[in-house]
C-alpha cells in the first residue's frame, strides 16, 4: 500500500458500512475459515452485498481468499492485517502530533 | 493409551479418560452443557497434559466462546497466543472440505501440533449435507481424524428434553463413534438437575452409572450416581423403593418390621 493519508487509508478499510462490519467480525473473531456465503450469513447480509467489499479487503490485504477443494475459504491475513493497524495508528500519532 | 479430560470423576468413570485416538460424541439437548465439557477438554489437554487442541465451531462466534470461556476462569487468547489451542470458526461445507489433500484445517493441526480436536456440533452438518451423503462424509470425517491420531469430541444435540424416547442422532452416528456421553436435564422433586451417563466405550469397561453434575464457575463438576432414584434417563425419575424403605414403609403402618 502506498496510502499515506489517514483519510484515504480508513476509507479504503473502512469506507462502508459492510466492510466495516466485516474488519469488525475478523478482528472480534480472528479464527474464522469461511465461505463468503458463510462470513456473508455471520454479519447477516446476503452474499452478493459482501462479495466486493471482501475482494476489497482481500486486494487490501486484510483478508486472505484461498481456493481448497471447489472452494473459496476466506480469512484474516493476520501478520499484514497487524502491518495495517500500526500504520493507521502511526498516522493517527502523527495527525495528533502535527 | 489415555487422554484425561482433566474432570476427575469423569476420567474415573472413563476408567482413566477417553481412549487415545477414539472419536466421543457428547449428546445432550440445549443448556446441557456440551460445549462446557468439551472446552474443559481442550483446555485440561493445553494445561495439564501437554496436548494441544483445535475447537472448530459452526454457529457460536469465538467471541462469546471466549467470553463464555473467561467466566471458567479459561483463558483461550492467551492459550492462542501461546500456540497451545485455536479456536475456528467455519461452515459445514469447509468442514467436509477437511478431508480434501490439502485444505486449511489439517494446516492448523500441523502447526499447533494438536493432539486433541473438538467439532461442535455435528449436528449441523445434517443441515448442510444430503442425507443420503451424511453417513459415508461423516464416516469419511471420523477416519481421517483417526489417520491423524486425534483424540475427538463431536458434540450433537439432542432434541427431546424430557421423555422417554431417546434417539442419540437420527443418521446412526452412535455407530460411527467410539464412546457416547449422554448429558440430560431431569426433574427431581420440583428442581431441573443435570444427569451424566456413559452410554458406550469401545473396547473399554466404564461406569454405567447416572451421575448428577453442575456446571460451577471452575466447569463440569460431577457428583454422586442418583441412587435412589428409577427412570431418571425419561426425565421424570421417582424414588427407588429400597429395603430401607420398605422396611420404614411397613414399620409405620403395619406394626411390624
Amino acid at each position: 500500500m502506498k496510502e499515506t493519508n489517514l483519510h484515504e487509508l480508513m476509507g479504503k478499510l473502512m469506507g462502508t458500512e459492510i466492510k466495516a462490519e466485516l474488519l469488525r467480525l475478523f478482528h472480534m473473531n480472528p479464527g474464522i475459515l469461511d465461505t463468503v456465503e458463510g462470513i456473508a450469513r455471520r454479519v447477516g447480509r446476503m452474499p452478493k452485498d459482501v462479495e466486493t467489499e471482501i475482494s476489497t479487503l482481500v486486494e487490501l490485504g486484510v483478508l486472505r481468499k484461498e481456493r481448497f477443494g471447489s472452494l473459496d475459504i476466506v480469512s484474516l491475513n493476520t501478520s499484514k492485517d497487524r502491518e495495517i493497524m500500526k500504520k493507521v495508528a502511526a498516522l493517527i500519532e502523527g495527525g495528533v502530533k502535527g | 493409551m489415555r487422554a484425561p479430560t482433566g474432570i476427575s470423576e469423569l476420567d474415573a468413570m472413563l476408567h482413566g479418560g477417553l481412549m487415545r485416538g477414539d472419536v466421543t460424541l457428547v449428546v445432550g439437548s440445549a443448556g446441557t452443557g456440551k460445549t462446557t465439557l468439551a472446552l474443559q477438554y481442550l483446555v485440561n489437554g493445553a494445561t495439564k497434559f501437554n496436548e494441544n487442541g483445535l475447537y472448530i465451531t459452526f454457529e457460536q462466534m469465538p467471541a462469546q466462546i471466549y467470553r463464555d470461556a473467561a467466566s471458567f476462569g479459561w483463558d483461550i487468547r492467551k492459550l492462542e497466543a501461546e500456540g497451545k489451542l485455536r479456536v475456528v470458526c467455519t461452515s459445514p461445507p469447509v468442514l467436509v472440505q477437511f478431508v480434501e489433500s490439502r485444505n486449511p484445517i489439517d494446516a492448523i493441526i500441523a502447526e499447533i501440533n494438536a493432539k486433541r480436536i473438538v467439532i461442535d456440533s455435528i449436528s449441523h452438518l445434517e443441515s448442510f449435507i444430503p442425507a443420503p451423503e451424511l453417513r459415508g462424509e461423516l464416516y469419511r470425517l471420523v477416519n481421517h481424524l483417526k489417520m491423524k491420531e486425534l483424540t475427538s469430541i463431536f458434540t450433537a444435540e439432542s432434541h427431546e428434553v424430557f421423555g422417554n424416547h431417546l434417539v442419540v442422532t437420527g443418521v446412526g452416528l452412535s455407530f460411527l463413534v467410539d464412546c457416547i456421553i449422554l448429558l440430560r436435564i431431569v426433574e427431581i422433586q420440583s428442581s431441573l438437575k443435570k444427569a451424566l451417563t456413559i452410554l458406550k466405550i469401545r473396547g473399554s469397561d466404564h461406569d454405567k452409572q447416572l451421575r448428577e453434575f453442575e456446571i460451577t464457575p471452575q466447569g463440569i463438576k460431577i457428583a454422586a450416581a442418583f441412587a435412589q432414584y428409577e427412570g431418571v434417563l425419561t426425565g421424570t425419575p421417582r424414588k427407588s423403593f429400597t429395603e430401607e424403605t420398605v422396611s420404614a414403609w411397613t414399620k409405620a403402618f403395619v406394626g411390624k418390621p
